[in-house]
């Protein structure tokens, strides 16, 4: 493909000129102010050996001249950096970046083929309108997880260093002070990392970087559930000066929340779900990447009542049985439940076991029946007592109205209960 | 032995006076046009012919401009014979260019951006701690 400029003009046109590079951050370094040097077909592209506009600049002092390495259509086709590879918008290895949003792009690696793929995605892309990544990238989810993990926040520009003095390595560099290369041991031969080439970087396999921060995110601490069914507490550490309506405004996404409970004094605080299932997705969602108010809280689950031993209830379990009143009219002795039933508050035990397994699957269950002998509860004089105070303009005094809740979807100053303040039985 | 063309005038007076320091030069020089390139670097090699020439015009300057040893007369000699570089000296009367390293230094075609070399640049206007050593000469700063 690459013929001299002046012998043909077969194919010509497939030559590369640009006006800018495609670069990121890192490597465009931290001086705003550069001065790049411009070259029209100065070198071959390094994927796709046709010829294309090199651009040569510093990117900041003490750091070595970069140039740009692939031309701007492969750049284009991975959207990825054309000097690091990197990708462009995370900075991570094509080899990461595809496989947390689960893109499978293939690209010819045969001459021929290769060049008549390059040539049709030079094509596509010219006719798009505003660009955007080629092929199933533009199509990708959200970041995931994954990048979110391990992308980088800010420029490294470390990457940008001089590279390590040859000289100085075999121990015979006579420039000193004035070496521009880097006066340094060598990293050990033996690391895979002292082994990349830029094709693998590119068509994102066996690449060690990418293999080295896969095999870090796999590492990362992981939230275990408990065996414990019965355990929907989560234990949330570091809540400092943060009250509970601020936990609860957050975890309330999550499912019903029947308590929360700060300790300051363990600058600590205890979230309990009625379900399991929602605490389960809340400790999914939360754990190692929850912010309130700016903190960085940790989750974690709580532990279940039996671990926490017969002397006494002490803790967070004790704690939470003071908050709401039994529900009247239960009986006292309940039997226990079937494992799958274990994450029941409501006595729904008595109607049957199939309408019991929706409610637990659902994402808020239906607002429970209140038992049938309870006929007083409902009545309208009960019901009077808690419109008086709204009516008058004041509000429901708290303590009165703790005296008739028994559950938290009865608290009218509950989160999402707001509309419905004051009837919170309707 | 200091090259004098043939034909010409006899020198001036007072060239017996200035002759074997330029000899020594001279000498200088011959060495090192036939000292060993290896383990130089590229750009290394031409560096002592260029700090010999530029110290051979410095003497015959220094004698006629500061010193004011020597005559017209024998400064135009030396300048005619070409022991004198009169470019160079030529630079070294302007402001700012009393002690240009080379003419080479001052040449914009040469550079990526059209500037002068890297040893015209003023050292505080240096970033801090930045040692410098032109690619042209081995000058390690010409200015101010």
């Amino acid at each position: 493909m690459s013929i001299s400029l002046l012998s043909n003009t077969y194919n010509r046109q497939n030559w590369e000129d640009a006006e800018f590079p495609i670069l990121c951050q890192t490597c465009l370094g931290d001086n705003p102010y550069i001065r790049m040097m411009k070259e029209r077909y100065g070198q071959e592209c390094k994927i796709c050996n046709r010829p294309f506009t090199i651009f040569r600049w510093c990117p900041g002092a003490r750091m070595r001249f970069k140039k740009t390495e692939i031309c701007q259509t492969c750049s284009k086709l991975k959207n990825v950096c054309q000097t690091c590879l990197l990708d462009l918008e995370f900075g991570l290895p094509v080899q990461v970046r595809d496989e947390a949003l689960e893109i499978t792009d293939t690209i010819p690696k045969g001459q021929v083929n290769k060049e008549y793929f390059t040539q049709n995605a030079e094509v596509q892309m010219s006719l798009e309108q505003t660009p955007q990544p080629y092929g199933q990238l533009a199509k990708a989810q959200p970041p995931s997880d994954v990048l979110m993990k391990l992308a980088r926040s800010a420029p490294y520009y470390k990457r940008n260093q001089p590279h390590i003095c040859s000289f100085y390595v075999k121990g015979e560099c006579k420039r000193g002070e004035e070496c521009p290369y880097r006066h340094e041991k060598p990293t050990d031969p033996d690391d895979p990392l002292s082994n990349q080439n830029i094709r693998d970087r590119f068509y994102g396999v066996n690449d060690p970087v990418a293999e080295k921060l896969l095999s870090r995110y796999k590492e990362l601490p992981q939230l275990e559930t408990p065996e414990d069914k019965t355990v929907t507490t989560l234990y949330i550490g570091n809540v400092v000066d943060m009250d509970e309506q601020q936990l609860r405004d957050h975890f309330y996404q999550y499912g019903e929340i029947r308590s929360v409970t700060v300790v300051p004094k363990q600058s600590c605080a205890f979230v309990q779900f009625t379900q399991r299932d929602a605490a389960e997705r809340a400790a999914k969602e939360c754990f190692n990447k929850l912010v309130i108010d700016g903190k960085r809280l940790t989750v974690k689950w709580g532990k279940p009542a039996s671990a926490q031993g017969t002397g006494g209830r002490s803790g967070d379990g004790g704690i939470f049985e003071t908050n709401y009143e039994p529900v009247p009219g239960l009986p006292t002795v309940v039997p226990m439940p079937t494992n799958e039933l274990k994450t029941d508050f409501f006595g729904l035990s008595s109607s049957s076991n199939a309408a019991v397994s929706a409610t637990t699957t659902s994402f808020l269950p239906p607002p429970p029946m209140p038992p049938p002998d309870l006929g007083d509860y409902t009545s309208s004089l009960s019901y009077g007592h808690m419109s008086m105070p709204n009516a008058s303009g004041m509000p429901p005094p708290l303590s009165s109205l703790r005296a008739s809740v028994h559950y938290p979807s009865q608290d009218p100053s509950r989160v999402g209960s707001t509309a419905a303040h004051g009837k919170p039985n309707e | 032995m200091v090259k004098v063309r043939k034909g010409t005038k006899p020198p001036p007076d007072g060239w017996d006076l200035i002759e074997p320091t330029l000899d020594e030069i001279e000498a200088k020089m011959r060495e090192a046009e036939l000292a060993p390139h290896e383990g130089k670097r590229k750009v290394e090699t031409l560096w002592p012919i260029f700090k010999i020439h530029h110290q051979k015009s410095r003497y015959i300057y220094d004698l006629y401009y500061k010193r004011k040893t020597i005559s017209k007369e024998l400064y135009d000699y030396c300048v005619k014979q070409s022991v004198a570089d009169k470019n160079l000296i030529a630079q070294w009367k302007k402001q700012g260019y009393e002690n240009l390293c080379c003419l080479r230094c001052i040449q914009p075609r040469d550079t990526n951006f059209n500037k002068k070399c890297i040893c015209r640049v003023p050292k505080e206007k240096l970033e801090e701690g930045k040692v410098v050593e032109c690619v042209h000469c081995g000058c390690r700063g010409c200015s101010g």
